[in-house]
Formats: C-alpha cells, structure tokens, sequence
C-alpha cells in the first residue's frame, strides 16, 4: 500500500462542497485547514456576518470575499438599546454601502442591527444593486420613509423590506406607492414601526393583492382593525401577520367580517401586533389558534383571564410574548396547555411603578419552567425572587440557553432569606450547562460570580447591573469563561485591577461595556496603550477626561476588538485610548 | 490604599486560561484614589436607583425650569424653558438612564397610572377608551421629528418630563451647556403659543403640534 497518496479534488468540486456549509463558524474553519482551502472558500463565500462593524473596514471583508450576496452588519453595542449610548456614537452603515456599491454589483441583500441608516444610503442600495432583494433593518435610526420610497420604486426584485424596531421619520403612507404597479414579488413586509397616520389603505391593499408570494405582512398601530379583513382577505396566504389597531365600535358586522378573514388563512402561523386591544375582538382569531406557534401579544394590555382564554386555544405555542398581565395563574395555565413552548418573553406593564400592579412573581416562571420540557430561552421582568425558586428552575430546566431574569428594583434581595441571589444564579449556570446568554438582576455579590467563572463555559454573552463587590467579581467573569464574547456591565464597583489583569483576555471577545463602574482614565489609557488590537473607547458627556485627574472614572467604557485601529467618525465626546506612538507606525504599515 | 504593584491575589483555583498578561504589572503608575468615587463600590440603593418619576434633584442634560403649577397665577410664569445643566458636580444623585432595561419604544405603548392618585387594587382598571391624541413634535435642530401622544400625560411637568427624556439624546454637541428650550405650541386657530399658560385641560384639547425653540434672549 502506497504510504503517499497524491490526493486532491479540483477547486469545482471543493467548492460544491462547501456550497453546502452555511454557517460562518464552519465556514471560518474550513477556511483555516490550509491555503488552497482557504483561497478557495474565500472565493465561494456568499454570506458576510460582521458582529461589530468597527472590527474590520468594508474594503478589508471586499478584498477577503470578493463574491458575497448577503452581508449581516451590527454597529451600536447592545446597551443602546435602553438608550446608555449617547446619540452620535456612531454605527453608520453609508462608508460600507459606498464600498460595496462599486464592488459588488451583485449584492442582493443587506441585514444591519443598531446602525444609522440615512435616506441617502437606502437610495444608494436602490441605485447600486440590481438584483437586491433583502433588507433588514432591525433597531436602527436615522431614515425616513423617503429612503424607503427610493427602494420601493427602484427594487424590482426585493422580496424582503424588514424594519423592526426602528426609530424613522414618517412622512406619511405615500411611499408605499412608489412600488410600481409591475411590482409583485414581495414575500415579506414588516412596517410595524412607522408611526404614521395618515394611511393609503388602497396602496396597501392594492400592494398586498398583487404580491401573491407574500408570507409576512406585520402592520403598524396606524392601520384600523375593520382594515384588518380587506388586507387578509387579498393575501390567505400569509404565514406571519401582525395587525394594526386592533380596537373597533362592537359592531356585529365587523366582527363576522373579520372572523370570516381569519377563518380563510389557513397558513397562518405567527401573529403579533393587537394594540389597544379590544378583547371582544379576540375570539375572531380562534379558527387559526390551534396551528399557530408564535404569538406576540407584547402591545396587549389584556387581562389574564382573557390571556388564559387564548393561550388555550393555542396548543401548538413554541414561542409568546406578552405582558405581565398574564400573571401567576395565566403562565400556569400556558405551562398545562403549551407543552411545545421554546420561548418565552414577559415584559413589565409597569415598569417605573414601585408598588405591583399584577400578580406576577417568581411562582409564574416556576410554573413554565416545570411545565414546558422544550423552553430554552426566557426573558422575565417580575418583582421578587428567591434562590428556592432559582434552583427549582434550574434543576427543571437545564436545558436552558438563554436566561434573562430582570428584577425590576436594582439589588433586591431574596424575598424570604433576604440573602443575595448568588446560589440562585449559581444554580443556573451549573445546571444549565448549555446556558449561553445569562442577564443578572437583584442583590448580587461577588460570589455569584465565583460560580459563573467556574460554570458558565459555554456563556457567550453576559449581561450585568448593580451587582459584585470589587474587581474579583469581574476577575473571576473574564479568567473563568472561556466562550465568552459579549460582556456588557453597568453601575458595578469593577474597577481598573480585574479589567488589566485580563487584558488579553479582551483580544478574544467582541466586545466589553462598562458604565458608571470604577475604571479610572489612567487604566483605559494603558489598556489603549498596551493592546493595539483593541480600540479602548472613553464615551464622558461630561468632557474631556483628561481635564479631569487619571484616577477619576471613566463615565462610559466600550472596549472592542479591531483590525483597523481607532475609527474616524466619532463624535466630541468620544475618545480612542491611542496605541503606543512607536506601535503605531507598524500597525498602519500592516494594514494594506 | 490599595498597592497597585501585588499580584491580583486570588484564593480561588481558577484555571486561567489566557497566559498572564497582567498590565497591573507593567509600568503601572501609582493610581491614586481621590475622593472622586472613594464610596462607589458600595452604592447605595437610593444613589442607585432614583425614581425618577419623583421629584428628585437630579441632573439632566436639559432640565425643566419654571414649571407651571395649577395654583399658581400663571401671569408671573410666563416662560417655560428647558435649561441645560453642566453635569461637572460628582456628588450628584445620579439619574438612573435606562433601567429597567426595556427598549423605548415598549415604554409608550401603555398609558401609565400617575403613582398618587392610583388603583384600587393591584389589579389593573379596565381601561376607559380614551382616544389617544397624537401630535408631532419638532426640536430646532434636530432632523427627526417625533410623536407623543398628548392624552398619556397629566400635567405639563410629565409631559416635559417625557420630552426631555426623547430629546436628551439629540441635544447636538455644539450646543453649549446652557442652551435653554422653549416649548411652543400651534394651538386650534394655527398660533404659535408658549406653552404653559393655559390649565392642562384645555391644553391638550386645544393643541395641534409642539416645537422646541431655542431661547434667544
């Protein structure tokens, strides 16, 4: 037997291969087994994810993967979301629009989390790219429904036009009119964050009826609930609805009108939306309950009974959102009926109350956690817990993978031992071994992060708040879990010894933020100093931090890694913690 | 004081992964604590977390000055005003941003009871429907032009409350320190008025639009 055997495929049939590997962690690994490997993959990669786009410029990923379609880009770090981001920060998607529009003529679609997004790069999109066919604009800002006029009137094969969560300027409905009357390949629409008024049912209906692949329809509160039946009536096909309003005068004819709708949606899997809910009206979706397996009743300000009333007609749930109204007895309801549930989100109707306003306590997650074998992620404002019930969960549920537990008032004790909740969460993370997104609240000492450091090693992504005792608590988070990539902390007593002391650990995480913590600008700058890879960025409203003596802390801290130095468009009150003057000179030579 | 130049003494055996690059070590200066933040690794829970729908001296980016109270003759306040306050004074309850964390605009969807006043019971009331009253709102300066919705608002002290919590975050950075607001609005017949001089009541009725202007005086 031969020992050597000249073994290799031609690139075609390696790249055939390939074809069949999506995701980008694989991807990255097939890239890295040897070099013709990875000149051959970079070639045939067709998506891009960029987990934060100031880690790499747009020519660097062009260069790289000169052939993609679909590019997935994040800017702002998570925590802008509760607004801890100063406005201006950056995030601002136009420089790598105006890259790929030169270089990749061919880019059918863009997906962008928390960036800025102005009318002029959507108009960019609609000019550059024409077989563009995606967009997803998930929490971002900075445009108005005139960019989304220019993409309808000139995407004439766009399937997909998602903003979710979006802050726009709405101008009015007419941009809906722009798709032209030719135009009839829209699968998925999500608009159920433009806030306008002043609606054109007949563009809609007229848009709606001629799309006859549409399969996501998510309205805004602006469209009226006796709307509801001529849209679903032009499209039975759907298989993701969110209404509008869903609030109507009682009248007979409404509701059959309605009922009748829904009863020819035979598809219908996913449904959201129900503001200023009329229960009422309710019932006029039963006949599509049984096949539904998402349901988003998070605008709902329902009542529990009428809550349990619904979730019972809904067996099949593998995902709910909704609000606390549900209560105790409602989530015990969905933990009897809902055996499938995968998902669950309850959101807090209240949330700057000091006193409850619903019956919801830790009893409610208890209840689902014992009662739904599936349920895997969870994200839960409530006002009280204890460790009892902590380690209840943990031991029901340890297949766990993301646990969001928010006690609404910061540091709040176990209500029955007034401990903290260490051995609660200590619980989780031992016995959720999978667990890969854990949010913390409540009365926290370091301890609980003597365990995560010694459980958590799959924990990708940590969230925590008003929690630790000094910098051994962050000590043990940054030596002890190993897959961690996202760290985000605010008004902890962490300080400047935890944070150098793991310096490198920073190169092999995306990201850390720090707010209202302890770290003093004299550390920052040596971190900035000492590690060229990581862009150390001091956010202080209050001023220049050197105005101010080294020891001070820093206001804002946002730490990520990059191979392209310190950017170039941050506002005032932002600082890049310069590399070492000597560093510099070669790392920019490195960079072409 | 704590002495920079010790090892991070740790009495647990955690398997530290990353080689020990521990910048505590190199060439560290002395850090000194000052009295910037000497009690902040034990913050107390009434620095931490402020209610802010209570009447708190807190510092804000802009703050609402001049507030018109019922009772009060409105002849002598005239002027509603946003100031802004230059935030340098550390000894400041600070005002907790973004707690608990739930994105914006979740906030808006419900009408919130106003704390006094309340609920009988901890059960929520059935909700009276009352028509919500949107208008837009335009700050001088800033690009995006907003809505709220008038009826969700008691007085004008939560109604500013609010604005200043929406527009905080817009206040452009060449504005200095001191830049002070005025709330205008454009009432039935199409005036522009300050707003403030008329009981609340009839304000939301009457109110078609608001602007924030910067105050020229």
């Amino acid at each position: 037997m031969h020992k050597k055997m000249a073994f290799s495929f031609p690139d075609e049939v390696l790249e055939h291969v390939f074809s069949f590997i999506q995701s980008d962690k694989d991807r990255n690994s097939v890239s890295m087994v040897c070099k013709s490997w990875y000149e051959i993959e970079r070639y045939c990669r067709r998506k891009v994810f960029v987990g934060n786009c100031y880690a790499v410029s747009p020519r660097m990923v062009i260069r790289r993967f000169p052939e993609f379609r679909s590019i997935e880009l994040k800017g702002k770090p998570h925590f802008a979301d509760f607004n801890l981001v100063p406005d201006g920060w950056g995030g601002y998607v136009f420089p790598w629009i105006a890259e790929m529009a030169g270089a990749l003529p061919w880019l059918e679609e863009i997906k962008l989390k928390r960036m800025v997004v102005t009318d002029e790069s959507l108009e960019l999109i609609a000019k550059s790219f024409k077989n563009f066919k995606v967009l997803v604009l998930s929490s971002c800002e900075g445009f108005s429904t005139d960019g989304l006029a220019a993409i309808a009137a000139t995407c004439k094969n766009l399937k997909e036009l998602d903003l979710r969560d979006c802050e726009g300027d709405d101008l009015g409905w007419h941009w809906l009119s722009y798709f032209p009357d030719t135009y009839t390949s829209l699968v998925s629409l999500n608009i159920s964050c433009l806030g306008s008024d002043e609606v054109s049912f007949s563009a809609l209906e007229r848009l709606v009826g001629r799309c006859t692949n549409l399969r996501t329809l998510r309205l805004n509160r602006a469209v009226p609930l006796d709307k509801i039946a001529n849209i679903l009536r032009h499209a039975p096909q759907l298989v993701e609805f969110g209404t509008g309003s869903y609030t109507a005068d009682l009248r007979p004819d409404i509701y059959s009108d309605l009922a009748g709708a829904f009863s020819s949606c035979k598809e219908l899997k996913s449904l959201s939306g129900f503001w200023d809910v009329v229960p009422a009206y309710l019932p006029a979706i039963y006949p599509v309950c049984s096949k539904l397996t998402s349901l988003n009743l998070s605008y709902a300000t329902l009542q529990s009974s009428d809550l349990i009333k619904l979730v019972s007609h809904c067996p099949n749930l593998q995902r709910l959102l909704v609000l606390d109204y549900i209560e105790d007895s409602g989530l015990e309801a969905l933990a009897s009926i809902c055996n499938d549930l995968q998902e669950l989100r309850v959101f807090p109707s209240d949330p700057f109350g000091v006193e409850p306003n619903v019956s919801l306590t830790e009893q409610g997650l208890v209840a689902v956690s014992s009662g739904c074998p599936k349920l895997q992620s969870v994200l839960y404002f409530c006002r009280q817990m204890s460790n009892e019930a902590l380690v209840t969960i943990a031991k029901n549920r340890p297949n766990f993978t993301r646990f969001r537990l928010c006690i609404i008032e910061p540091t709040t004790a176990d209500y029955l031992t007034l401990e903290p909740l260490d051995v609660g969460f200590g619980a989780i993370v031992q016995y959720c071994k999978d667990l890969q997104r854990l949010s913390l609240s409540g009365l926290l000492t370091d301890r609980v992060f003597e365990y995560i450091g010694t459980y958590a090693k799959k924990l990708e992504m940590l969230s925590i708040a008003f929690a630790g005792d000094g910098d051994l608590g962050l000590h043990h988070v940054l030596s002890g879990c190993e897959s961690l990539r996202k760290l985000e902390i605010r008004d902890c007593p962490f300080g400047d010894k935890a944070l150098l002391a793991n310096a490198e650990k920073l190169e092999t995480m995306r990201s850390l933020w720090m707010s209202s913590c302890a770290v003093s600008f004299g550390a920052c700058k040596l971190l900035g100093q000492k590690m060229p890879r990581l862009n150390v960025e001091v956010i202080d409203e209050r001023g220049p931090p050197d105005s101010r003596p080294e020891s001070c802390p820093v206001d804002k801290l946002y730490i990520y890694r990059t191979l392209v130095g310190p950017r170039f468009d941050m506002p005032p009150f932002v600082w890049t913690m310069e590399d070492d003057p000597s560093l510099q000179q070669l790392s920019r030579a490195n960079l072409m | 004081m704590p002495d920079m130049e010790l090892q991070l003494g740790l009495a647990l055996p955690t398997p530290n992964i990353m080689k020990g690059f521990d910048l505590n070590n190199h060439g560290l200066h002395h850090l000194k604590q000052t009295g910037c933040f000497s009690d902040k690794s034990k913050r107390s829970f009434d620095q931490a977390f402020g209610n802010f729908k209570q009447d708190r001296k807190t510092k804000t980016l802009l703050l609402w000055s001049g507030q018109p109270n019922e009772e009060e003759d409105h002849k002598d306040q005239k002027k509603t005003t946003f100031s802004a306050i230059d935030d340098n004074d550390e000894e400041e309850v600070e005002q907790v941003v973004g707690w608990p964390p739930i994105k914006t605009w979740r906030k808006k969807i419900f009408k919130q009871p106003n704390g006094a006043g309340g609920i009988e019971n901890n059960r929520v009331a059935d909700k009276e429907k009352s028509r919500s009253i949107y208008v837009k709102v335009k700050m001088e300066g800033v690009a995006i032009t907003r809505k709220v919705d008038i009826s969700l608002y008691l007085s004008y002290q939560t109604l500013t409350n609010s604005l200043i919590a929406m527009f905080s975050k817009d206040k452009k950075c060449g504005d200095d320190d001191y830049t002070r607001y005025i709330l205008t609005y454009q009432d039935k017949e199409g005036d522009w008025l300050i707003a403030g001089d008329i009981p609340w009541q009839s304000f939301t009725r009457s109110v078609q639009r608001l602007k924030i202007i910067r105050n020229r005086d």
